[in-house]
């Protein structure tokens, strides 16, 4: 078993939740998404952003709209829509209570080990 | 120097080299592979790509450089990830976790890369994963021993695809398509091909330098030739396709007609109808196995070729049609194999059953002296046989007889010779074929056969009865009566067709004698009583000489001494001598 999969496992576990919250801030368009993807380190390549974004909207997760932009082709925007938001504050609970699981379970073997 | 193409990629206009160009499509090729499990969703992921991609390209482009090329692509191949990033876990967005086959199916390709005529024999050898040289062994025993090997190989040649994209590579050798094994692939044969540009590529300058004016006509002549051999291209498939068509037409109406032939068959059987509806072929009767077996394995070894005969047909005609899997292969195979052998088996065992010839004589004294007057007559039976003629026949019939099934045969000759004793005696000889010499005189003896003589009445039966098994072990019985010197005997109407070249003075044939009185001479029967035309031609030769005719018109007298004539009429006109 590599490593290398194992945590781009992990990560893409959690790329949906992520992608929906930084919508939840307000409409964006591709780049954007993935440039703040990125800065957080979520993403090593881009490649797997592309079929999500296509795939949480045919769920009817996201809506999008493409719009002028004066630099270049026309940008494709995507928003949050209403089953969106309720799938995204579902998640954001799972979230808080997985993290809390795992910090006592990872803390609790830690302090045994000692 | 590198020439440049023009792209559109998400909108915006791009110059990029060659080089570049085919790694980009080549990269994007693999993605939209690496995406098709998901065809709807399919397109427009690849254009949210490709104005990614145009996006960051934009990005590079500078005034001191306007071309994009390898290096930029690879930095976006390494910004964008592998083809493999790409694919979503499916899980996420289903409720069920999807099934996966684990088995690959092979497809059957011709094999460009390893072949000797057209690749058939490599494609085969993928096919049935053997080493390609036994399959060319094969092939080559083929074309020796039987001519038909050729012809074969070449419907094969034309009928079987050549695999020319990587995806058909793999499928040929029944490797999964996914993109490293494609990826693979294609390092392979870009290792192949640059080696080998490597070899030539000395060589190929100086024939380009040298052909380069006359690249222009060659196309020409080039384009002609690849027109006429896509018209030739086009005619074979519509070929291929008849003969599809005809091969699923041939098939269907064989399994069709064999399906409701077994049916029948079996169900009259299992219905018990009464009477012989069916002519059974040969070896049904007396057959170690039970007849439904019989008719099974019969069924079963027409109808597996057949069944593969159909899909061959269905697998030219559309290649979406699914064959079989290997374990049906190899089941129907067997079956074939096993109802072969049965029915080889069931042939043989019949085969022996009429070896050899069995005979059984049975010999009886009659009351007859010489000067008296014997009647032979045959008799039927009425009851057994529903026949309105009693007549002797090669064939037979399944009677009752006391609700036993027997064979039912008129198959009797009758003959009548001469003899020093006093007394008249019959001969009945019965001949039967049987499993061995033994076999088949116990065979011969069991056939019931009865006569009788009533004062001067010899009553023959005109049948004879055997065992309902025995209906193909050419039975026959011959009938002997030997009577003294100067009896007479006198042949019924009913002896007419039972009668066997019997030897009489006259040459007069069996069909002719019957209804006469016949004197028994040392020479055979003598006609009493009967008309001179219906003397043989030979009897008739040797008494040419004398001719004593007396009738109504009067009397007629011929004498004939080789070259002197004598003859003399008396009739109305008076006596006429010359």
């Amino acid at each position: 078993m590599k490593i290398e999969n194992t945590k781009a496992q992990m990560r893409k576990g959690v790329l949906e939740y992520c992608i929906l919250s930084i919508l939840q801030y307000g409409d964006a368009y591709t780049s954007e998404i993935l440039s703040e993807l990125k800065d957080a380190k979520l993403l090593v390549v881009e490649g797997t952003v592309y079929p999500l974004l296509t795939r949480l909207k045919n769920v009817g997760l996201l809506s999008y709209r493409w719009e002028e932009s004066t630099s270049g082709p026309p940008r494709k925007y995507y928003a949050l829509t209403e089953t969106g938001k309720l799938f995204l504050n579902e998640l954001t609970t799972t979230w808080s209570e997985l993290v809390e699981a795992v910090n006592l379970v990872t803390t609790n073997k830690s302090a045994k080990n000692e | 120097m590198n020439k440049t193409i023009n792209i559109n990629l998400g909108g915006i206009f791009f110059h990029i080299d060659e080089l570049a160009y085919q790694k980009l499509k080549l990269y994007l090729d693999a993605i939209r592979r690496s995406l098709s499990d998901d065809p709807q969703g399919r397109d427009e992921i690849l254009n949210d790509i490709e104005l990614r991609i145009g996006e960051l390209l934009s990005e590079r482009i500078t005034n001191d450089r306007m071309v994009i090329n390898e290096n930029d692509i690879d930095e976006i191949t390494k910004i964008m990830g592998r083809p493999e990033d790409y694919s979503v876990d499916e899980e996420l967005f289903e409720d069920e976790p999807k099934y996966r086959p684990k088995t690959v199916s092979k497809k059957l390709f011709r094999d460009s890369d390893d072949k000797f005529l057209g690749g058939v024999c490599s494609g085969l050898a993928h096919y049935f994963g053997m080493d390609v040289i036994w399959m060319r062994l094969l092939w080559l025993v083929l074309f020796f021993f039987f001519g038909t090997g050729i012809l074969v190989y070449i419907l094969l040649w034309i009928l079987i695809p050549q695999a020319e994209t990587t995806a058909e590579k793999l499928q040929m050798k029944g490797e999964p398509v996914n993109i490293s094994n494609i990826e693979r692939k294609i390092r392979e044969e870009f290792q192949d091909v640059s080696s080998r540009v490597k070899d030539g590529v000395n060589d190929v300058t100086e024939k380009v330098k040298s052909s380069e004016f006359k690249n222009k006509t060659k196309s020409g002549l080039q384009e002609i030739i690849d027109t006429l051999g896509k018209i030739i291209l086009a005619i074979l498939n519509i070929f291929g396709k008849f003969i599809g068509a005809l091969l699923i037409f041939i098939a269907a109406a064989t399994l069709i007609g064999l399906i409701i032939g077994a049916f029948s068959w079996g169900s009259i059987e299992i219905l018990g109808f009464e009477g012989n509806y069916i002519h059974y072929p040969p070896f049904f009767f007396d057959s170690i196995m039970p007849m439904w077996l019989l008719v099974m394995f019969g069924f079963l070894a027409i109808a597996i070729p057949f069944v593969v005969l159909f899909m061959l047909g269905l697998k030219i005609l559309s290649s979406n049609v699914k064959s079989f899997s290997t374990a049906t292969k190899l089941s129907l195979l067997g079956v074939w194999i096993i109802a072969i052998l049965g029915l080889s088996f069931a042939g043989i065992n019949f085969a022996t059953q009429s070896a050899y010839d069995g005979v059984h004589n049975q010999s009886e004294e009659l009351p007859i002296m010489a000067l008296d007057t014997l009647t032979i007559k045959l008799i039927g039976n009425d009851n057994l046989s529903n026949k309105k003629e009693l007549r002797r026949s090669y064939s037979s019939e399944s009677v009752y007889d006391n609700d036993v099934e027997k064979l039912y045969s008129t198959r009797i000759n009758v003959d009548l010779k001469s003899t020093d004793k006093e007394t008249a005696f019959v001969k009945i000889r019965k001949e039967s074929d049987g499993k061995s010499r033994l076999n088949a005189n116990k065979d011969a003896e069991s056939i019931e056969y009865e006569f009788s003589l009533n004062e001067k009445d010899l009553l023959l039966n005109g049948y004879f009865l055997s065992d309902i098994k025995n209906k193909f072990k050419d039975q026959i019985i011959d009938i002997t009566l030997y009577l003294p010197v100067n009896s007479v005997v006198y042949l019924d109407s009913s002896t007419k067709t039972f009668l066997n070249d019997v030897d009489n003075v006259q040459n007069i044939y069996d069909g002719d004698m019957p209804q006469h009185y016949f004197k028994m001479t040392e020479n055979g029967l003598e006609c009493l009583d009967c008309d001179p035309s219906i003397f043989g031609d030979e009897y008739k030769k040797d008494n040419d000489n004398f001719k004593l005719k007396i009738d109504e018109k009067g009397v007629e007298l011929k004498v004939n001494d080789g070259d002197k004539n004598a003859e003399v009429t008396i009739d109305k006109n008076g006596v006429l001598i010359k």
